[in-house]
């Protein structure tokens, strides 16, 4: 403990320093004046100043006032020497800042009393100080992080804009970061899909699942897959990833190219609700599930409910932070809360939704993140159509001859040849239905020169198989030629095949009762292409498909 | 083997799994799935989860399996089909020929 000891007589500083001294301590420094006081005392940094009241040039009081202004923020015990006991000067002691006052003659124990009392003070407050340092350090370091994640979530969390404007939604966090996620993403088949969901608790911790979620939402979604498969890949990613206490109530949806067939899988979320154009309650969603990231994969259900519905139909999907909002009375605003206010209003968007739950909580803060989401069911054709594809104009074929057919594999390479370019994976399904279809009718009635009625019976169905693969191996000449041709102003793929052989009545393929074992490929494929045409006898297909 | 077939331990219950294809190359390997069946089997699924394709040849396959089925199994469903798929089986009306889940 440093003192610093303040008197403009010397006697008064040898007795001080001598008391001092006899109880051990040491670290004493001396000044004679006010202004050698102060001096010293930003030099020395004492940790108790004991103050002569009356100095020649600056008086005690003026001395304790400027070092209790140039100190930091630790408490600085300053103790009076007076020999003046009037109230007035000892008032006035310690309203310039003074903490304490021993009165001359000294009486050491007093004096050793008040000094140990005073540097244990200053001992707490300086641990105080140190602990607000270091709390500011923190937080300044927390809020760096938070910048820096909310960077990473803002780029990672990013829905397509072509999507997102089927959806009238809104999230209102409870905190800086949601734990409730909305999530869509438009599909290969021309349709489109959306998850809402909710982690167990909100902030930060249960954000950051968001982060996985949304990239294994947004594969699976391109690739086409199922709300079945979707649902039970998120479930194992979160279930090895998540502590046991956390998880992830969420509904996936599908929703078809036309826009009014649902699939909807709903583990642990509230009711979807779906009007009808004139606001009837058509159906609920209700959850079937536990919720994602609980069961083990040989436990979890994957199975989805399918809905079709009209246009015009609403479904509203929330997550619920909303219904259990509660007002100043302590009530909850409910399922039936949010169902009064959707049921038989069809034209209130979401945003009109809230204004009831914002007079509800009559200016309580929501306690949980709250997400509403509103899909209009309606024609996903200019999804599929605002997807940017190449810009490239072109052609290319490829001639299968025989020992290209026998592989078999020839067919396929021209397809992912085609689907390597720019927006044309989205056809990928379509393109393989249509091309192996047509693949298949110009080597079996084409060049194999085979007839498809001889698979009327279940015998003659395996015996087809088993000549045509006879055929092929002994086939010694013949060919088939691919072709593709890409309109880009039009968006149309063109495909050409074309075969070697006599030619077929493409006709009589087509007026096979519908349920014999064969003859349903080129009505099928008629509902896939635009058009569909035989030249040359049957020998020359032309598809025309849509991109 | 490019499906799988799985036996209920009751052997009440016959799955196959088809992969990726279910297109012409699969004649063979179908057939054989539900071969030789034991009588006590009476529900045939054809789990289509993993498939992304499908060709007529696969509608034939199913019609065909269907028939020989007919007086030995009484249920034949089809489940977990892909979107892409399920437009096939049903631009087909399979769904009024089978169970199609």
């Amino acid at each position: 403990m440093r003192i610093l000891i303040v008197d403009d007589e010397s006697i008064n500083r040898f007795l001080l320093v001598h008391m001092l001294e006899e109880d051990g301590l040491l670290d004493v420094y001396e000044a004679r004046s006010g202004h050698e006081a102060i001096v010293l005392a930003s030099k020395i940094q004492p940790d108790i100043v004991l103050l002569d009241v009356v100095m020649p040039d600056l008086s005690g009081f003026d001395v304790a006032r400027e070092l209790k202004n140039t100190n930091d923020n630790v408490y600085l015990p300053i103790i009076f020497i007076t020999s003046l006991d009037d109230e007035e000067t000892i008032a006035k002691c310690l309203d310039v800042g003074g903490d304490d006052f021993v009165s001359k003659p000294f009486n050491k124990t007093v004096l050793l009393a008040k000094v140990r009392a005073h540097a244990r003070t200053r001992e707490l407050s300086k641990k105080a100080e140190l602990q607000n340092k270091e709390l500011t350090y923190f937080r300044h370091s927390i809020e760096r992080e938070h910048e820096i994640i909310e960077h990473i979530f803002s780029q990672a969390i990013v829905n397509n804009p072509l999507v997102t404007r089927y959806f009238d939604y809104r999230l209102f966090p409870a905190a800086e970061f949601s734990g409730d996620v909305f999530l869509c993403e438009a599909s290969p088949n021309g349709g489109l899909y959306f998850l809402i969901g909710d982690f167990t608790g909100h902030g930060l911790a249960s954000a950051i699942g968001a982060l996985p979620v949304t990239k294994a939402f947004q594969a699976m979604a391109t690739k086409g897959l199922s709300v079945s498969e979707i649902a039970s890949t998120l479930n194992t990613t979160l279930e090895s990833l998540l502590p046991i206490n956390m998880f992830f109530a969420a509904a996936i949806v599908e929703v078809s190219e036309n826009g009014c067939r649902l699939n909807v899988w709903n583990g642990g979320m509230p009711n979807l609700l779906l009007q009808s154009p004139t606001g009837e309650l058509v159906t609920k969603f209700g959850s079937q599930h536990m919720a994602l990231g609980i069961l083990q994969a040989d436990e979890f259900d994957d199975k989805d409910e399918v809905y079709s519905t009209e246009p015009g139909s609403r479904l509203l999907a929330f997550t619920d932070g909303l219904i259990e909002i509660t007002n100043a009375e302590g009530e909850m605003f409910g399922e039936e809360g949010i169902e009064r206010w959707f049921v038989g209003n069809p034209s209130v968007s979401v945003e009109e939704l809230m204004a009831p739950l914002k007079q509800f909580l009559g200016g309580n803060e929501p306690h949980d993140d709250i997400t509403l989401t509103m899909f209009t069911c309606q024609a996903l054709t200019s999804l599929r159509r605002n997807q940017p594809v190449t810009a490239l104009p072109f052609s290319v074929s490829a001639t299968l001859h025989h020992n290209e057919l026998k592989q078999g594999e020839g067919v396929q390479h021209f397809i992912e040849l085609i689907c390597s370019q720019r927006g044309l994976s989205w056809i990928r399904s379509d393109l393989f239905t249509i091309l192996t279809e047509l693949y298949s009718n110009a080597l079996e009635h084409g060049v194999l020169g085979m007839d498809s009625s001889m698979k009327r019976t279940s015998e003659g169905f395996m015996a087809y198989y088993e000549q045509r693969e006879q055929n092929l191996a002994d086939l010694q000449s013949g060919y088939i030629e691919l072709r593709a041709e890409f309109d880009v102003g039009e968006r149309l793929l063109t495909v050409h095949v074309t075969d070697s052989g006599e030619g077929f009545d493409s006709l009589a393929l087509e007026k096979v009762p519908s349920d014999e074992t064969y003859g349903r490929g080129i009505s099928m494929l008629r509902e896939l292409c635009e058009t569909l045409t035989f030249i040359d006898n049957g020998r020359h297909a032309v598809a025309r498909i849509p991109v | 083997m490019a499906l799988e077939t799985q036996l209920s331990t009751d052997e009440k219950l016959l799955v196959i799994k088809m992969d990726d294809k279910f297109d012409f190359g699969k004649v063979q390997d179908f057939r054989k799935a539900y071969a030789d069946l034991p009588e006590s089997v009476n529900v045939v699924e054809v789990d289509l989860a993993h498939t992304e394709y499908m060709d007529s040849s696969a509608l034939g396959m199913l019609l065909n399996m269907q028939k020989v089925l007919k007086d030995s199994v009484p249920t034949i469903r089809i489940t977990h089909c892909r979107p892409q798929v399920l437009k096939i089986l049903t631009i087909s009306r399979f769904d009024k020929k089978f169970d199609i889940k």
